[in-house]
């Protein structure tokens, strides 16, 4: 296992274009979700009516439990730029052909996808730890008062987060072994989320919702979605999901499984 | 001699055509086997399936007698087609890579960029080879893990003929060192100046297969000249004479069965005839090779 991903590991870390995209991802995402309450501060100095009519440092964006959900959702965000490495990576393979070299030396074709999944699983892994770090230095730094049970509440959005990230990668490299072509497969993937909506949309009319709405949750894109439900709207006073749902879990984790069997089928049966 | 390579009925249908069609073939530990026909003949799916990129249709191959895995590939070293390598990667690292995929000993990639003598550009990017260059490396990449068996397809193609030369040396010295080789190549002149074997296809089905010394063997045809007026009377006379023809001034005898120049060599001086050319010409593998194939229509 480990030889498969240091194999695919040693084919990217010469690689300009995946130093650029990592790091651009990890750099965004590293600022964006650390930099929040210094934004919301600069916004406060610069008008005046907003921060007399709202404290600030009342928002508890940042507070522990809060931040676990708040900071994972908008991190989610940030997964298409990574997918977007995952689609380049395979299908470079098909486009320099490598790919059929790789088997010739002697990979088989299983060994080959398994090695693309691994990455895939270390790319989430490295997300989970970022922001298991920038959680825990931001929350420490703005949490008012520190509760020990309160740091650790909220801490299963962090699984929940890995799920979202791996299936959402899962589901790039079976996009980009179908289509094999980077742009194609990189616009498809943008518009994903569109294409399922509308799709919803003209499934859940409005006279069936009540007998089959439920399917909603089934779909692929949304199933990934569900998984850190949107939580700002609390801080309007409305009800939100804060804990992460094991059906959610369930759904995704089964789409992440077929995302890849799907892709190792296809492999399987093509010539390559 | 142990059977390195046996293919059993092997087929590859894409659609309606019928790309390898009831293949049978085999190859010995230490040949040098060739495998010969015009494009599109299926060397390339053939050596495809072979090597596990191209899904059979039907039909079974085994490799050193088991049945194929990725296993044993590892124990194969190949080039199909093209060379094909990350261009963005040097040919050093691209061969870590092959060594990697393979099991191979690193300690390896030395030595055969040494052998295909890339060893000073080894730390240059991939793309800015030239297609020599890329060619040797292919190679190179091929003998990492110091294989049983070698694939070679067309490793000469598209190169000058000074390219031509050097990857004939380095198949040569690696024929000479034991390995068994199979080589698919339209270039004629080369399977018969490398290979001890060969196979004919046409249209995915196996026309020929032997043993490229028997390619000589058979009718022979001498070509005669001297300055006498009635040699081609004197040369009809002669009781080894096939067919005569007259050709710039030469005359070509395709001799009988048993016998040789040096019989109408003797038959001429005793008739008081000294030659001032004799030639004996034996068949080539191009002229068989055509042949074969036209026998096939």
């Amino acid at each position: 296992m480990l030889h498969l991903l240091k194999i695919d590991l040693k084919k990217m870390t010469s690689y300009r274009t995946f130093w650029v995209i990592c790091g651009l991802y990890f750099i965004t995402l590293g600022f964006t979700t650390a930099s929040g309450m210094e934004i919301l501060k600069w916004i406060a100095s610069k008008f005046e009516d907003f921060g007399s009519s709202l404290n600030v440092n009342r928002i508890p964006l940042y507070h522990f439990p809060d931040i676990w959900q708040n900071l994972i959702w908008i991190s989610g965000l940030f997964k298409l730029v990574l997918s977007v490495m995952v689609v380049i990576s395979i299908t470079n393979e098909y486009q320099y052909r490598t790919l059929r070299q790789n088997i010739i030396d002697g990979m088989s074709r299983f060994e080959f996808i398994l090695s693309k999944i691994l990455t895939n699983l270390l790319l989430s892994a490295m997300s989970v730890a970022m922001l298991l770090l920038i959680v825990m230095v931001t929350g420490l730094i703005y949490t008012p008062e520190l509760i020990f049970v309160d740091i650790f509440t909220g801490v299963e959005f962090l699984a929940a987060y890995f799920l979202e990230v791996f299936a959402f990668l899962s589901y790039a490299l079976m996009l980009g072994i179908f289509i094999q072509r980077s742009g194609l497969t990189i616009v498809l993937l943008m518009l994903s989320h569109m294409i399922e909506a509308i799709i919803k949309l003209n499934l859940f009319r409005e006279s069936l919702q009540p007998s089959i709405g439920w399917l909603k949750q089934f779909f692929p894109l949304e199933s990934i979605t569900n998984l850190v439900p949107l939580p700002f709207a609390r801080y309007a006073f409305q009800e939100i999901q804060d804990h992460v749902s094991l059906v959610a879990i369930a759904i995704a984790l089964g789409w992440a499984f077929l995302f890849n069997y799907f892709g190792y089928l296809k492999l399987k049966k093509a010539d390559i | 001699m142990e059977t390195v390579l046996s293919i059993q009925k092997l087929t590859k249908n894409f659609g309606k055509l019928c790309a390898v069609n009831q293949l049978d073939l085999e190859v010995k530990r230490g040949q040098v086997f060739g495998m010969l026909g015009p494009n599109g003949s299926g060397k390339t799916t053939t050596l495809g399936m072979l090597m596990g990129v191209t899904n059979p249709s039907s039909g079974s191959f085994t490799w050193f007698g088991e049945p194929a895995t990725h296993l044993t590939r590892k124990k194969i070293g190949a080039v199909l087609e093209h060379p094909i390598f990350y261009p963005y990667l040097s040919g050093q690292k691209n061969l870590e890579l092959n060594a990697m995929i393979k099991g191979a000993d690193s300690a390896n990639i030395a030595k055969v960029l040494d052998i295909v003598e890339l060893s000073a550009r080894k730390d240059d990017k991939y793309r800015t080879y030239s297609l020599g260059m890329k060619q040797r490396l292919a190679i190179a990449s091929a003998l990492v893990s110091d294989p049983i068996i070698l694939i070679l397809d067309e490793p000469t193609n598209g190169l000058d003929p000074m390219g031509i030369a050097e990857i004939r040396e380095i198949v040569k010295r690696i024929a000479a060192d034991g390995k068994t080789i199979i080589l698919a190549s339209h270039l004629l002149d080369e399977v018969q100046k490398v290979c001890t074997h060969f196979a004919v296809l046409r249209k995915g089905k196996l026309m020929h297969s032997g043993p490229v010394d028997e390619v000589g063997k058979g009718e022979e045809t001498v070509e005669v000249m001297a300055y006498h007026d009635d040699l081609s009377i004197l040369l009809q006379e002669f009781i080894g004479s096939g067919t005569i023809k007259k050709e710039n001034g030469v005359f070509q005898v395709m001799m009988k069965d048993g016998f040789h120049s040096q019989d109408l060599n003797k038959f001429l001086f005793e008739k008081g005839i000294i030659t001032s050319h004799l030639i004996t010409k034996k068949k080539t593998l191009e002229k068989q090779f055509l042949e074969i194939l036209a026998e096939a229509h």
